[in-house]
């Protein structure tokens, strides 16, 4: 029956090649601009550790200046880091299953053996061993560095697939050794591809951009006072002539993420953080109010908006955008549909039922979403295209139109072909067939 | 001519007039919305930065082993670059403007002030520094080789002067001349303001002030340098290259980090602007387009029912020019219908837009601008199928009666 319905709805629209044609480019061009914004979004709203959405939180303490906020637009608001003294006092808790400090930083990498790759700079996360467990990083070859590597700040690194590529050919270098800043290093692990997009480990410090190259353990940054590469934010007025005042400042540059498996586990490490701050404020440090928070990878995107303004803007643009095409498309329907009423009132005079005559029309109209659907979506690869010129980088490989993506545009086409055919279907099958029998 | 029959003549086909209107109302909202925003970020884009960004080069170098030695490497490196034809002026830097990166901090005009004072994007530079950015001195003088501090170890002490832009100076001192009076730092100590510069941007171009900008006399501890290069007009870009090549020749123990013109730079750091430009743009056309169709649509339509009742007044004596004239009319009714409702919704989008996200309230002009220019297009759409009524012999009339 539908096979038949759908070979009836076909030589109507072949009937009237122009407005059928006119109503399958205005829900294309509807559904082309909304899934284009919508891939974008998607891509900047989605959570890349969503599988462990549950057991991670990012930590933040409020230590910041009584008299200004973190922020003045959200002022409840703590700083998104810590400073270096609070998070290795941190990390002396046993509550947390796992636990990571962090920052980005950078060295100059000589080659091994290899005179032809000049030396260097590569982007450094040092950072502590479980964060490749915590934020399942895959390996190709061997592992993290191990607690005790942390402990006494041996020379370990990890390496990202690209490093390992480019220094060692892509073979297995577990074991080997590079060169970073002047000082030997040896090989603990290689990472597979891994691109978490947006980087959620650290929001603040270029969310978009690629991966770091090398993994080195944080304790080495403070034996070698290695600087940070990303944000310092400092409010108290202290004079800091040494690298070992910098580590016990007011400053906040350090990451800290916790891995709490159980409710019981959170609400002990809530209190942990809020025992800890309660004793520093004796210290005269903390002066604002307790703020302590835990926070889940999906609100930690929230809160430091990675979807920015432009891309909502964008979104309602493009669906204001996609209700003109439809008005449209109703109008050209009403057109049409009335335009051929004369059938219609045969049809109804032959004993076709209203009923029958509205469907006839429905299964019509989505037929025209479904093939609007389909032109859409070479539109939106088409608009992805652009994007990726726009964006570049990261973009590339994650700009694509996904099978949930193409199945939400078909839907969202065919029912918004039949909502814009609801009125003129009903309007053609309420037609009096003596009228149009009248003047033939 | 009268309006009661072409309103009469619409209310017998409501629904198609009320879709045209709806789609036009939407159209004004998104036209007028999307424009001021194109509008605004242009003029962003377009802001003097009061530096000599197209013949500017950034140069970064990273030491590295036990041999490396940073005022050694900036003292060989700067006579390097500075003896190359072409170049200008050249001097130590802690980042450029308009980059999204760099650094601040707050100064006052009394130590006695509060905290955090007057935020200001500080750049740390040698000697030659106002001149290699091509910044443009007002008053005072620029800064002398024997000012310039170098500090081998972490250090919060503070430059004996500095060089304000004239917002950062007036944000200080307001309208007194700052000029050889003193600015705190954080903790209190003093420098000098040796020299006014006109207004130049700072690093971020989302700042509120972005022109308050301070320059200071010193040179960074390493292992990072990086350098600030002006060259003779259009020598940039093609010099990149070999200044790599010399540079990394100079010093085994460093690497070479980046060599880049100025104004990649800032292109790079306003290309979210950019883009959304170019989104909107799009749209804009796209929905210009899409709305001119559905006018074209309606009006097809229109005619073809009213093929006789066009055929009967032509046949009673209405001429070829009541017939278009009556067309044109009622597309003008329905359009400032529309648009009625249009003004409204555009007030109502840009206002949630300015609250949502902080972005200025739509200025009127725009919705004018926007109404007129709607006008134009239905007018102009509703042309070709009003010529085609025109066409309609009276004779029609009496043919199928």
């Amino acid at each position: 029956m539908l096979a038949y319905q759908l070979r009836m709805a076909w030589k109507s629209l072949r009937r009237t090649p122009v407005v059928s044609a006119l109503m399958i480019g205005a829900i294309a061009l509807g559904i082309g601009v909304c899934t284009t914004s919508l891939t974008v979004f998607h891509l900047m709203s989605r959570n890349p550790i969503e599988a462990r959405n549950d057991v991670l939180y990012a930590v933040t303490l409020d230590n910041w200046d009584p008299n200004n906020a973190w922020d003045d637009k959200h002022p409840d608001l703590p700083p998104f880091e810590l400073t270096y003294r609070d998070a290795t006092a941190l990390l002396e808790s046993p509550i947390p299953d796992r636990h990571v400090a962090m920052y980005k930083s950078g060295f100059v990498v000589e080659a091994p053996n290899d005179r032809s790759i000049k030396p260097y700079s590569v982007i450094a996360r040092m950072t502590t061993h479980d964060f490749f467990a915590m934020f399942a990083a895959p390996f190709q070859y061997g592992s993290g560095w191990s607690a005790g590597a942390d402990d006494s700040a041996q020379l370990n690194v990890v390496l990202s697939k690209a490093t390992n590529d480019k220094l060692f050919g892509g073979a297995d270098s577990v074991g080997r050794t590079l060169r970073l800043d002047g000082r030997e290093y040896l090989v603990a692990g290689v990472l597979k591809e891994w691109t978490p997009t947006p980087r959620f480990y650290d929001l603040n410090n270029g969310a978009l951009t690629d991966l770091e190259d090398v993994f080195v353990p944080l304790s080495i940054g403070a034996q070698l006072e290695l600087g940070s590469r990303g944000n310092i934010n400092c409010w108290r007025q202290e004079t800091l002539n040494s690298y070992k005042d910098f580590l016990g400042s007011d400053c906040v540059w350090i990451q800290f993420w916790a891995e709490l498996r159980t409710p019981e586990k959170v609400a002990a490490f809530q209190s942990f953080i809020d025992n800890y701050v309660r004793e520093q404020k004796k210290l005269g440090r903390f002066e604002r109010p307790l703020n302590n928070h835990l926070r889940k990878p999906d609100e930690w995107l929230r809160v430091n908006r990675v979807v920015d303004d432009d891309n909502r803007v964008l979104v309602g643009l493009s669906f204001m955008f996609l209700m003109v095409c439809l008005l449209n498309m109703i109008g050209l329907l009403l057109a049409k549909f009335l335009g051929a009423a004369s059938l219609a009132g045969l049809r109804r005079a032959l004993g076709a039922s209203r009923k029958m005559v509205f469907r006839d029309h429905i299964v019509e109209v989505g037929l025209v979403g479904f093939i609007g659907g389909v032109f859409g979506l070479g539109l939106s690869a088409l608009g992805l295209t652009g994007v990726r010129q726009l964006y570049g980088g990261n973009f590339d490989q994650l700009t694509h139109l996904d099978l949930p993506m193409v199945a939400v545009a078909l839907g969202v086409a065919v029912f918004a072909g039949v909502i814009a055919g609801l009125y003129p279907a009903w309007r053609v099958c309420r037609v009096q067939p003596a009228v149009h029998l009248k003047t033939q | 001519m009268e309006l009661r029959p072409i309103i009469s003549a619409m209310l017998r086909n409501k629904t198609g007039a009320v879709l045209v209107a709806l789609q036009i109302a939407i159209a004004l909202a998104v036209v007028t919305n999307s424009v001021f925003i194109i509008e605004q970020r242009s003029e962003k884009i377009n802001r003097p930065t009061g530096i000599d960004s197209g013949n500017l080069i950034l140069i970064s170098s990273y030491g590295f082993g036990a041999n490396y030695d940073q005022r050694e490497t900036v003292r060989r490196d700067l006579t390097m670059l500075r003896a190359l034809p072409g170049v200008k002026a050249a001097s130590v830097t802690n980042g450029v403007p308009i980059s999204n990166s760099g650094s601040a901090s707050g100064y006052r005009k009394s130590p006695s002030d509060p905290m955090p004072g007057v935020n200001g994007n500080y750049y740390d530079v040698d000697e030659q520094g106002i001149d290699a950015f091509g910044a443009k001195l007002i008053a005072g003088r620029t800064f002398q080789e024997s000012e310039v501090q170098y500090d081998a170890s972490v250090s919060s002490s503070f430059a004996p002067s500095v060089i304000l832009t004239r917002d950062m100076a007036k944000a200080l001192y307001d309208s007194e001349n700052a000029l050889g009076k003193p600015v705190y730092d954080s903790l209190g100590q003093a420098a000098i303001v040796v020299g006014i510069i006109d207004n130049m941007l700072g690093a971020w171009i989302g700042d509120k002030n972005p022109t308050n900008v301070i320059f200071q006399p010193r040179i960074d501890p390493g292992p990072m340098a990086r350098y600030i290069l002006r060259t003779e007009p259009g020598l940039a870009l093609g010099m990149v290259d070999s200044i790599r090549t010399k540079l990394e020749e100079l010093n085994a123990n460093r690497a070479i980090t980046l060599v880049r013109p100025h104004s990649v730079i800032a292109k790079n750091t306003y290309q979210p602007d950019r883009r959304m430009i170019i989104f909107l743009a799009s749209l804009v056309g796209l929905m210009t387009a899409v709305t001119a169709l559905g006018i074209v649509g309606l009006a097809s339509f229109q005619v073809r029912v009213r093929t006789k009742q066009i055929g009967t007044r032509r046949a009673i004596g209405a001429r070829r020019i009541d017939i278009l004239r009556h067309f044109l009319l009622e597309n003008l009714v329905l359009t400032f219908a529309g648009l009625a409702l249009g003004t409204v919704l555009a007030f109502a989008f840009g206002q949630w837009l300015s609250s949502a996200y902080s972005l200025p309230r739509l200025s009127p002009w725009y919705v004018l601008v926007g109404i007129a220019l709607l006008v134009l297009l239905g007018q102009l759409a509703v042309l070709a199928p009003a010529r085609r009524a025109t066409l309609i012999p009276p004779a029609i009339a009496t043919r199928t009666v």
